[in-house]
């Protein structure tokens, strides 16, 4: 099957059980996405499927047949950073790490449905990745202050 | 010239050893207060967040190394008796299986009491067996395949069942660990509760808590020539390296132990795991790398946790609020193992009173063994001192701060020594300004109302001087770019900002031309185990050190360069200024000119001053709603205000105030490791039955630090804080969510039928 991962296409020969998370890890050495929990609870491995944010560890890799795949390896394109990167970096949004690829691409798919959201809206969007450190207040700050750039552009 | 060396002391986590430690090759003056500093203190970036917001940081869980194998742990699955079968043909026959490992093939070694993969069980989660595959897959379907049966025998599940006569052992000694009980005195408590004008006493319950670090333990071993190198999810690559040198009968020097990035420790990451003997032992046997890492289950159920206490706390006082006794008896359910932590210590220095005993009686059972996590025993002991105070503070009418204030201890009088600094009295008047404390206590709920709003406080002590040993190295490239070398670890704390900063400030460099290189045994002069809030207190010292002894070197090399002594030179923003004649050079240029002589600096960490309590000190502050239908509490507000000396940067030491706070935040309301205790079985080991706080459950936070430098403690004036945030939490909250009810609080988490039973309690007509 193929997979178009970060703009490259890749030919994949995965057994059918096998999750998006593993083909991403151990197939294609993109590691950013993080097995947790294995099971949907912690939202580390979060990647997004065309524009949609999904947990790679529920998903299975032949359900993903010529869809596109974004990991954090490849959320900034060309560029060096990601507005919502960036944002993480300014606003000292982690600690550990381990969280933060999932944690920048559900933010990066919440402003791509919510493009102005209010700090309700980023909590209840990010509720479903977990972290342990306790980056969450600095996390909301980020995901606003990425939404205001963003906005500043979009206006422009 | 030749080192020399003393005896001196050194604390951690309240346990005091002797060691001997080299002395510097210099003892600079402390940073004082009014120092003019142009990078310690400032807000640089994390200076590896670009790694971690990109995917790029490679973590032990990330790391594939060629023809590498994957390894699945076996467990007994049952709390007590003999595994009499250990079938691994049908593992072992799996296409892509490539071997495996029981108790014959590790080294004689015994974790938490336990021989590793022993066949007598002591607890349900005992890993007996693991194996390991070309693929993760076919490891943890091997591992499923392995036929484990256990001869059941009785097993224990509380410290009342283990410590009762007649009960099920859980290691042929017994069930109670040789120092246990541990009893501390000072004063007569008995004549003091005689004379007192008010005694309270209150029992309390903590629960097991669990450390639910997000990258699991676990570790990826290639042996080559007789060494080994393992990359090890650790707090201590020093610990973890002398483990597996002992273990496997190995000269230190062939065994490497690296760690780059982790994800999340909180003190039970402190050496070798069952993943690492693991892990190494199989790649041992098969010739090829192996990485074992543990799924969610072994690490929600196997990789240490905070251990439940029992306390009983009686506080006895005079009517103006001053304390006359202190009495603590706590019980700790270890679990299979682990260490004495102690809950009795904050109750022994939280407060000024002269008669204080506590007895700390310590239970082994049949479950998986306690470890460290963050200020071990003092958010346990907290949690009962705390709330007890608050208790007092009605019986006698005082404002609980007021309380607090008023038994301030201007000493240590557990150790009967100073404190080097102390500024918790400027902790509680900017928290209280902060908060709007008097304000908030004064409002009254409307009687009947369905939400009701109350506040809450807590004092925190926690012992935070580091100490040494830790050395570094500081060289200069001929570039003029800067490399600072410790075997410390950055859990993701900012260590690697802030030695950065702390050799730039030293050097007068430029913060951006300043890298530091951390977590690697083979390469890198010795630090401590990153735990007990100590890397700051320990290791920046060091890099101090050894940045100005490289700075000598450059001004004795620059000197003719510019015409001048070494004396009359001055560096800022990587460039060397004569006071003589104004001529400059930047190091680049000075660099060059040396070509490959190569500018290195070493440093050590000195001792502590003796016979001297160095500690960090914070007041939590905690505004509440419950819902007294539901029994939900929501935390609207949490303001913290600590002194850990001088910050080196404030950005970083607020986002770990923040995630202490949010940690202690779980455990007062949700946390909470659910056994069965008929089958000694866990009940919760995932993240979605364990619960840890989400961003929906964060309320405001406003953390800071009282100005200060702790010039007494070492040069750089920095103390600990990694700790103490999460001390006061959970205390500030159960406080607030009493006095919202009107109601007493006895038993954490504060789940809502907890919360519901003490409302009902508080309103017996309702």
């Amino acid at each position: 099957m193929r997979l178009i991962v970060n703009g490259a296409t890749h030919d994949v020969a995965a057994p059918d059980h096998e999750t998006l998370l593993i083909t991403l890890r151990e197939r294609l050495q993109l590691t950013g996405a993080k097995l947790v929990c294995g099971r949907g609870e912690c939202g580390a491995c979060t990647v997004l499927l065309d524009e949609t944010a999904v947990y790679a560890c529920l998903t299975l890799t032949a359900a993903c047949d010529g869809r596109r795949v974004t990991t954090i390896e490849g959320l900034a394109g060309g560029d060096a950073l990601d507005r919502v990167q960036a944002a993480f970096v300014e606003h000292d949004a982690l600690q550990c790490g381990f969280c933060t690829p999932g944690q920048i691409l559900a933010a990066a798919a919440l402003l791509r449905t919510t493009p102005h959201p209010t700090a309700d809206d980023v909590r209840r969007g990010m509720s479903g990745n977990l972290c342990r450190c306790g980056a969450y207040p600095k996390i909301v700050r980020a995901v606003l202050a990425a939404a205001d750039n963003a906005g500043g552009d979009a206006n422009a | 010239m030749p080192k020399r060396f003393v005896t001196t002391k050194v604390e951690i986590e309240g346990r005091e050893e002797t060691k001997v430690v080299e002395l510097p090759s210099r003892d600079p003056a402390p940073w004082t207060e009014s120092a003019e500093l142009t990078v310690v203190g400032q807000r640089v970036p994390r200076m590896d967040a670009l790694e971690k917001v990109t995917g790029d940081a490679r973590y032990t869980a990330d790391i594939q190394l060629p023809g590498m194998l994957h390894a699945a742990i076996v467990r007994a699955g049952a709390p007590s008796g003999r595994v009499t079968t250990l079938d691994l043909s049908t593992a072992l026959a799996m296409p892509g299986v490539r071997g495996a490992v029981t108790m014959d093939d590790l080294p004689d070694v015994k974790l938490d009491g336990v021989r590793l993969f022993d066949l007598a069980v002591h607890y349900a989660a005992q890993p007996v067996a693991a194996v390991c595959a070309d693929s993760l897959d076919v490891a943890e379907r091997a591992a499923r395949a392995v036929r484990v049966v256990v001869e059941p025998a009785p097993h224990v599940s509380t410290a009342s069942e283990a410590l009762a006569d007649g009960a099920p052992l859980v290691h042929p000694t017994g069930n109670a660990p040789r120092r246990s009980p541990r009893t501390f005195s000072r004063g007569d408590v008995d004549a003091a509760l005689r004379d007192a004008d008010v005694v309270v006493t209150r029992e309390y319950r903590t629960p097991v808590a669990l450390h639910t670090a997000l990258e699991p333990h676990g570790a990826a071993a290639e042996w080559s020539g007789g060494r080994v190198t393992v990359w090890e999810s650790t707090q201590g690559i020093f610990n973890t390296r002398a483990d597996l040198a002992s273990a496997f009968e190995l000269p230190l020097s062939s065994v490497r132990v690296i760690k780059n990035y982790m994800g999340g420790g909180f003190g039970a990451k402190n050496g070798a795991s069952h993943a690492t003997y693991v892990a190494v032992a199989l790649a041992r046997k098969t010739g090829r790398p192996v990485r074992c890492i543990l799924d969610r289950e072994g690490e929600q159920s196997d990789a240490g946790n905070r251990p439940a206490t029992h306390q009983r706390v009686t506080l006895a006082a005079k009517r103006d609020g001053t304390l006359t006794a202190i009495r603590f008896d706590g019980t700790i359910t270890l679990g299979v193992g682990g260490w004495l932590e102690g809950p009795g210590n904050i109750y022994r220095e939280l407060y000024r009173c002269p008669n204080v005993t506590t007895t700390e009686t310590f239970a082994y059972v049949n479950t998986a063994p306690m470890a460290s996590f963050r200020a071990p025993g003092s958010v346990e002991g907290a949690v009962g001192l705390e709330c007890t105070m608050d208790i007092l503070a009605r019986e006698l009418g005082i404002d609980p701060l007021e309380l607090r204030r008023r038994n301030y201890a201007e000493r240590d009088q557990d150790k009967d020594r100073p404190y080097s600094d102390k500024r918790l009295d400027a902790c509680y008047d900017q928290g209280a300004e902060r908060f709007g404390w008097k304000r908030a206590r004064a409002r009254r709920n409307e009687p009947g109302a369905r939400l009701r709003r109350g506040v809450g406080m807590a004092s925190i002590v926690w012992g935070a001087g580091g100490g040494p040993p830790a050395y570094a190295t500081v060289r200069i490239n001929r570039d003029g770019t800067i490399e600072v070398l410790t075997g410390a670890q950055d859990l993701g704390t900012g260590a690697r900002t802030v030695m950065a900063q702390i050799a730039a400030e030293a050097l007068g460099a430029r913060i951006n031309d300043v890298r530091t290189v951390l977590g690697d045994t083979e390469r890198l002069p010795f630090a401590s185990n990153s735990w007990g809030s100590i890397t700051t207190a320990s290791v920046g010292p060091a890099v101090r050190v050894a940045a100005e002894e490289a700075r000598d070197s450059l001004f004795e090399a620059a000197a003719p360069m510019l015409d001048s002594e070494p004396d009359d030179l001055e560096s800022r923003d990587s460039e060397i200024h004569s006071k003589n004649n104004d001529r400059c050079l930047l190091f680049r240029d000075v660099c060059e000119k040396l070509g490959d002589v190569m500018i290195i600096g070493q440093g050590s960490r000195g001792p502590n001053p003796q016979k001297t309590a160095i500690s960090a000190f914070g007041a939590q502050f905690a505004e509440v709603d419950v819902d007294v239908e539901t029994g939900r509490v929501r935390v609207l507000r949490i303001v913290s205000a600590h002194d850990s000396g001088r910050i080196i940067n404030p950005t970083l030491a607020e986002s770990q105030l923040e995630g202490g706070i949010i940690q202690g935040l779980g455990y007062a309301l949700f946390e909470e490791r659910a056994l069965d205790q008929h089958l000694g079985l866990q009940l919760n080991p995932t993240m979605h039955d364990y619960k840890v706080p989400t961003i929906g459950d964060v309320p405001e936070i406003d953390a800071f630090f009282v100005e200060g430098a702790d010039v007494t403690a070492n040069h750089t004036g920095a103390k600990g804080l990694a700790e103490p945030p999460i001390i006061g939490t959970a205390p500030a909250i159960a406080n607030a969510v009493a006095d919202a009810l009107g109601a007493e609080v006895r038993e954490l988490p504060l789940a809502p039928w907890r919360v519901l039973s003490a409302a009902r309690a508080a309103r017996p007509s309702a």
